[in-house]
């Protein structure tokens, strides 16, 4: 069992995804001349009389900026969370983080509909807040539930999560069940997901969420290959286990809500990504943590070009995370490229 | 001049109720192996993780050179102590060297980036433990005696002076038992200080310099060389159960078993 070279396995994932950057600029239902939306910007002509560019920086290249962090924010947390429960399905997804989410989003349209409110936070949509806001309590109750004098129990964790997560979509079933069909379609809309941002608002807030957050847990990497031996062995090297174990969930989790809250919750990267990486690199966290969140963010680049040429109109990009992330998946686990997980 | 590791008058109880230990003293110095044996159920686990610091005294210290091992930074205790559990299931596979290689890490930088003399340390340990052949094999396709010697080169990868091993041979056959402890004698004979949970009474009286004999009744029964300590009377008290006592044909040390039913000993 020898080990490819992290430098290659690193160049080649990081050139797939500057292509799929430049490819999700360049693809759109409009086709743009690049050469016309560079002497556009050379001319310094406003945006009202240069279309080209205004495409080019009103919505391409915000949307490649959510595309990729969502994309890597979302693997990053998956991968952090199978680590940290040593359990090769834990993401935030399987906790629950995205159905409370989506709870809290469905509650709050339905309230603000038949208050006839049009409630804004700071600039955030009362949508936005509540999804936040429902799953942030969904992983504080968790975490509450689980953490031990000298732990935090991962069996706790991941019952209470799946748990709270059925709660979370029996609340939301109700909702639906007590809504009328018009204000169904815009909800249904949202839990598809989609990174088809306008402008650079969404983009800030997406990054004050996950680039911090992230920086924190890559910089955590060494540790989790120190868990991955159990919480003994890593105390024994001198790993404060609790606190990593409270400083990364808590972290991965925000991480999620923002994403969530921001562009829907769009599903399966956090699960797929981390274990085709871990596929190429092997178990050393300190190449498969960052990996995780290039090839994450590039995933998520190519859903959305998908999602913007395939069919007609904006496929929701939840339908297309699934469809090409599955069969990889499924791919992968038939090959027995499962990971390196020891089962 | 070796570390000594030693508690002092050390209590502890999982809940009020029933204490596990009550006012345990036992020292370990650089040179020497110390067995701690005793029946399930006898509190050595948690006397080994009192010792490491996971564990706190609820009354009483655990003293590292006459300093208060709380009082040590857990990234500083982890060179001068180490740890191995009873059992090391890895979640993710690895190659042997990678497994010994994370024994680097309170050596490291904040980063946990391993540099070429962290690989020579590495490899190092392997050969001590024989193991350096085994290097580029998956950790999970080892056999039971060849995962505990790479993982002792991996807990001595972190170059500590005390080792601390919780039953490290209790899924191995006596050949591979013994080759362990002979492994754990030549780190003595090093230098090292070894503390030793075991459940084998002739290994341990073999081997050990000094061992640790704790009952059922949260106390320590005796302490000394095996030949002080391997006595039926103190064994039968121990265990609460008849105890033979005889010796190694070739090298005198103590033999023990249990009495048989028939000779009017086993409790029902």
């Amino acid at each position: 069992m020898r080990r490819r070279h992290g430098g290659i396995i690193a160049a080649g994932l990081i050139g797939v995804s500057l292509a799929a950057v430049f490819a999700s600029i360049g693809v759109g239902s409009e086709s743009i001349s690049f050469a016309a939306a560079w002497r556009d910007w050379c001319a310094g002509r406003p945006l009202a009389d240069a279309p080209e560019l205004a495409i080019l920086l009103q919505h391409r290249l915000p949307r490649t900026l959510a595309a990729l962090l969502a994309g890597g924010g979302l693997a990053l947390a998956g991968c952090v969370f199978q680590a940290l429960l040593r359990n090769p399905l834990a993401t935030p997804y399987t906790l629950g983080v995205a159905s409370a989410g989506a709870f809290g989003a469905y509650a709050a349209t339905v309230v603000m509909r038949s208050a006839g409110l049009a409630l804004a936070l700071w600039g955030f949509s009362a949508v936005q807040v509540c999804a936040f806001v429902f799953a942030l309590l969904d992983v504080s109750l968790i975490y509450l539930m689980a953490v031990r004098r000298h732990h935090v129990s991962s069996s706790v964790l991941l019952l209470a999560g799946i748990t709270l997560g059925m709660l979370s979509n029996a609340g939301m079933m109700l909702v639906r069940f007590l809504s009328d069909p018009g204000m169904l379609a815009m909800m249904e809309r949202w839990l598809m997901g989609g990174v088809d941002v306008i402008g650079y608002e969404p983009v800030v807030t997406l990054a004050a969420g996950v680039l911090p957050c992230s920086a924190v847990l890559l910089l955590q990497a060494a540790k989790f290959d120190q868990l991955g031996f159990g919480a003994e062995v890593a105390q024994g090297r001198g790993v404060n286990v609790r606190r990593l174990q409270t400083t990364t969930f808590l972290l991965g989790s925000f991480l999620t809500a923002v994403i969530v809250s921001e562009v829907g919750p769009i599903g399966f990267v956090g699960l797929i990504v981390p274990h085709a990486v871990r596929s190429l690199t092997g178990s050393r966290h300190r190449l498969l943590m960052p990996l995780s969140f290039v090839a994450g963010g590039a995933f998520l680049c190519l859903c959305d070009i998908f999602a913007r040429i395939v069919l007609p109109g904006e496929t929701p990009i939840g339908i297309i995370t699934a469809f090409l992330g599955g069969p990889f998946f499924l791919y992968l686990l038939l090959r027995r490229r499962f990971g390196d997980w020891e089962t | 001049m070796g570390r000594r590791l030693e508690s002092h008058s050390v209590s502890f109880a999982y809940v009020p109720e029933s204490p596990v230990l009550a006012d345990v003293d036992v020292g370990v110095t650089g040179g020497e192996v110390m067995g701690v044996i005793g029946p399930n159920g006898s509190g050595k686990s948690t006397l080994l993780r009192l010792l490491c610091g996971f564990l706190r005294p609820a009354r009483g210290a655990v003293l590292l050179d006459g300093q208060p091992l709380s009082a040590i930074r857990s990234r500083e205790r982890a060179r001068i102590l180490a740890f191995l559990p009873q059992t090391v299931t890895p979640a993710f596979a690895l190659t042997a060297f990678e497994v010994v290689l994370l024994g680097r890490y309170p050596r490291l930088g904040p980063l946990g980036a391993p540099a070429g003399r962290d690989r020579e340390i590495a490899l190092r340990c392997m050969r001590e433990t024989e193991t350096d052949g085994l290097r580029y094999r998956d950790f999970g396709t080892l056999s039971g005696g060849e995962r505990q010697r790479v993982l002792l080169a991996s807990i001595l990868a972190q170059e500590p002076d005390l080792l601390l091993l919780d039953e490290p041979t209790a899924a191995l056959d006596i050949n591979h038992q013994a080759g362990i402890f002979a492994l754990l004698r030549g780190l003595a004979r090093n230098g090292y200080g070894v503390v030793v949970v075991t459940h084998d009474l002739n290994v341990a009286g073999q081997f050990c310099d000094r061992l640790v004999l704790m009952s059922a009744r949260a106390r320590i029964v005796a302490q000394g060389t095996p030949r002080q300590v391997l006595t039926r009377d103190l064994l039968t008290e121990a265990y609460e159960s008849p105890i033979v006592v005889t010796e190694h044909p070739i090298t005198g040390t103590p033999l023990v078993w249990p009495e048989p039913a028939s000779a009017g000993g086993a409790k029902p």
